[in-house]
């Protein structure tokens, strides 16, 4: 038998070897360091960088929702932060009488029978069609909550929660708890999320995002699929949605907009659809580019040289963040379709093949 | 000899730090993104009454350092510049901006015990639970728009009204207390709409209302999509026939620029003197946008005034708190000379108008609303004219709590 610290291709000969989780032991070593590291990384950062790690997580477990419903079932839906918010709510009525670990689930629980009805148009309409029934959802979602007094009108509902098992959770380790606890729910939905690929009902996704017709001839039900790829989407997104209200102690509704959608929807782009490391890079990407923009506006505004240079009543500075985002979305879209996982699958192929070109 | 050394320059050392003493002032609000129009001049107000209070020395031995960001709109955002600013350089008070924002960040301000002033009047700010820390400057859109009531019931009782709301909690926050208000006063609300700013379009609104007999709209919303109602109306020739007004972001120079003389005789809300009066805070207002190269537009802003209110506020509340504190500036001192800026201690800058009894900007630990006076302005000529003296609204009070 080869040794298998030292594999360095694709020696599977069963179908067992070829759905494991991890492709071989480098890659778990590799996930354990990951792992390691990211517990390791709140030690070294200020609160409000905790703030900003804890954003880009809950982003990538909606991100990977995403990527069941759009990236793997091909099921374009452009309602995830809607689902976010199902949960964000659920989370914020049940919080009162519920512990934190019974309201989350419960919150990606609503989110998937929501999910799951929205799906309903899947079974009868697609592509363009199906991305405005989503649409649409997003808007109904919006309207709704503005409306019923139960939601405080759209308005914040606070969400707190001060103690854990006897930890005063407050102000000083507010981030860092749910850092952990993000962290903790994250590594769960990403185990969760490889184990569903490499069983039937990952592969009944694929099949129906390539051909429905194909996989319903191959006896795969495309309308249950494309129903469970809806309903697991917005589980995910729930969960999400749960965290964040958590996190950032109150839900209001303009976390939920049509924006924020939109957002998760270039996440996955930028990321690359249909991938976990996609999920991960994707909020990653866009959240610091967000950031470094927003410095780079600042220090041009304040800037003396570049303001006598910019014409007057023309405001650069401000308008770098939005033109950065969607030139990237443009740019990733005409020269990197498959996103920056593509950039990580050639770094790993140059490193596994090292010192040889192939 | 050793000792008289050290003790020298212990005191030196005090003594550089006392010279070279910074205070921190922390607001964020949308320079850009959605409402820039009003977070533009609101941001330069700040800015500039911050850059004047250095120049003039107005808190002795302290150098304020303002920090003015820029939030997009968006709560992510504002989170992150708060809870930035409370790990790096702890303000000694904030200066927030959006309804929604605030909201969710109420009970973290509550929690690290900082007085905050936002741009939005939503009543919600100041409303139970965590409202301890947060302060409106100027009386709230809910209160606005029940002083329009009252301002109608002079002329006409029983008389038909609809709201036209943006469609946010802001826009909404102040539906239930005109309910109540119209009950007490005899009207009937006939309608409430929800009106965003994609409103290109405004003729079946405007004949649905007309049809229903309505004779007055009250607008809480934001200058465009109120100008776009504005026009439409007046296309229409419903404009003698509908009486239209609004709260305090409906009006001001950015209605006039967006409605042309669609704007003719809607009746503005305000707190604020414009800028033909000859007030102590105007004139500042005048010299410092001179001073520091601020375009007409900014310079005509209410909210331009509004930024300079809240920075003045600050700067006073700030001045106070070392006056009192043996020269300790910090949110807990800050709020103690907040909550005790009132009676003979009100303040009068000279930005809003005074209540009958001549105060301008007041606080109590209780009374979270700072100038309670306003009046009621007509669009005329291309400008607004106040058509009442100051007056606090009666009815407020008794419908917020019922």
């Amino acid at each position: 038998m080869r040794n298998p610290w030292a594999q360095t291709g694709n020696y599977r000969t069963s179908y067992v070897q070829d759905t494991t989780i991890f492709a071989n032991y480098r890659e778990i070593l590799s996930v354990v360091l990951l792992l390691v590291a990211l517990c390791i990384l709140p030690m070294f950062l200020e609160r409000s960088q905790v703030l900003v790690l804890n954003f880009i997580l809950i982003y990538a477990i909606a991100v990977l929702g995403l990527n069941i419903t759009t990236g793997y079932a091909g099921l374009i839906s452009v309602g995830q932060a809607a689902f976010m918010g199902v949960g964000a709510y659920t989370v914020a009525l049940s919080a009162p009488n519920l512990p934190f670990w019974l309201t989350i689930p419960l919150g990606g629980l609503t989110a998937a029978i929501i999910g799951f009805i929205v799906g309903i148009p899947s079974l009868r309409v697609k592509h363009l069609y199906l991305a405005l029934a989503t649409l649409a959802f997003q808007e109904i979602f919006v309207w709704v909550v503005g409306r019923s007094p139960a939601l405080a009108q759209g308005a914040a509902i606070p969400v707190e929660m001060r103690n854990f098992l006897g930890l005063e959770i407050g102000f000083r380790n507010h981030n860092y708890f749910w850092y952990y606890v993000i962290l903790f729910v994250l590594v769960l939905m990403v185990m969760a999320w490889r184990n569903l690929l490499r069983g039937k009902y990952g592969r009944a996704l694929i099949a129906v995002r390539d051909n429905d017709r194909a996989a319903d001839a191959m006896g795969m039900d495309p309308g249950r699929t494309k129903l469970f790829a809806f309903a697991l989407g917005a589980f995910y997104g729930g969960i999400a949605g749960g965290l964040l209200a958590y996190m950032q102690r109150a839900v209001v509704v303009e976390e939920f907009t049509l924006g924020r959608s939109v957002a998760l929807l270039a996440m996955a782009i930028v990321g690359g659809l249909g991938t976990v490391v996609g999920s991960l890079l994707g909020p990653a990407f866009i959240e610091f580019l967000r950031l470094y923009m927003e410095r780079l506006s600042e220090w041009m505004k304040s800037n003396a040289f570049i303001q006598s240079i910019t014409p007057a009543g023309v405001d650069v500075a401000s308008a770098l963040l939005p033109l950065s985002f969607g030139l990237v979305i443009v740019l990733f879209l005409v020269f990197e379709p498959r996103g920056l996982y593509n950039w990580w699958r050639l770094l790993r192929s140059y490193f596994r093949t090292w010192p040889f070109k192939y | 000899m050793k000792r008289a050394i050290v003790l020298g320059m212990v005191a030196m050392l005090g003594l550089a730090m006392a010279q070279g003493r910074t205070v921190n002032l922390l607001w964020s609000g949308a320079v850009t993104g959605p409402t820039s129009d009003v977070g533009g001049p609101y941001g330069a107000g700040i800015e500039d009454y911050c850059k004047y209070a250095n120049e003039q020395k107005l808190i002795p031995g302290v150098t304020l350092n303002c920090t003015v960001r820029d939030d997009q709109y968006q709560n992510p955002n504002t989170q992150r510049i708060f809870e930035e600013a409370l790990d790096r350089a702890k303000p000694a008070m904030y200066l927030g901006y959006s309804t929604g924002a605030m909201l969710q960040l109420k009970p973290l301000i509550n929690e690290v015990k900082m007085p905050t002033l936002p741009a939005s009047a939503h009543i919600g700010l100041i409303d139970p639970p965590n409202n301890q820390y947060m302060f409106l400057p100027v009386s709230s859109y809910s209160e606005q728009v029940v002083a329009l009531m009252e301002y109608i019931n002079r002329t006409d009782k029983n008389a038909k009204i609809a709201l036209v709301v943006n469609p946010s909690p802001f826009g909404r926050a102040v539906v239930d207390h005109a309910r109540r208000a119209a009950q007490r006063l005899g009207q009937s609300i006939v309608d409430v709409r929800e009106v965003g700013g994609g409103n290109l379009d405004n003729t079946a609104l405007l004949r649905a209302l007309d049809a229903a007999g309505v004779q007055y709209i009250i607008h809480q919303n934001v200058a465009g999509p109120v100008a776009n109602i504005l026009k439409d109306a007046k296309r229409l020739g419903l404009d003698k026939k509908i009486k239209q007004m609004g709260a305090v972001y409906t009006g001001g120079s950015d209605l006039i620029r967006l409605a042309g003389d669609a704007a003719e005789g809607f009746l503005w809300a305000s707190s604020y003197y414009t800028l033909d009066e000859n007030t102590p805070g105007i004139a500042l207002q005048k010299q410092l946008a001179a001073r520091y190269n601020r375009s007409a537009d900014i310079l005509n802003s209410t909210n331009y005034t509004a930024g300079m209110l809240a920075a003045a506020i600050a700067v006073e509340a700030m001045k106070r708190a070392a006056q009192r504190f043996n020269g300790r500036i910090d949110n807990e001192t800050v709020y103690q000379a907040l909550i005790g800026m009132n009676g003979p201690n009100a303040f009068k800058p000279g930005f809003a108008v005074s209540t009958k009894a001549g105060i301008e900007i007041d606080f109590t630990r209780s009374e979270q609303t700072g100038a309670e006076g306003l009046r009621v302005l007509e669009a005329r000529g291309g400008k607004f004219v106040p058509v009442t003296d100051p007056f606090t609204s009666a009815l407020f009070r008794q419908v917020r709590n019922p």
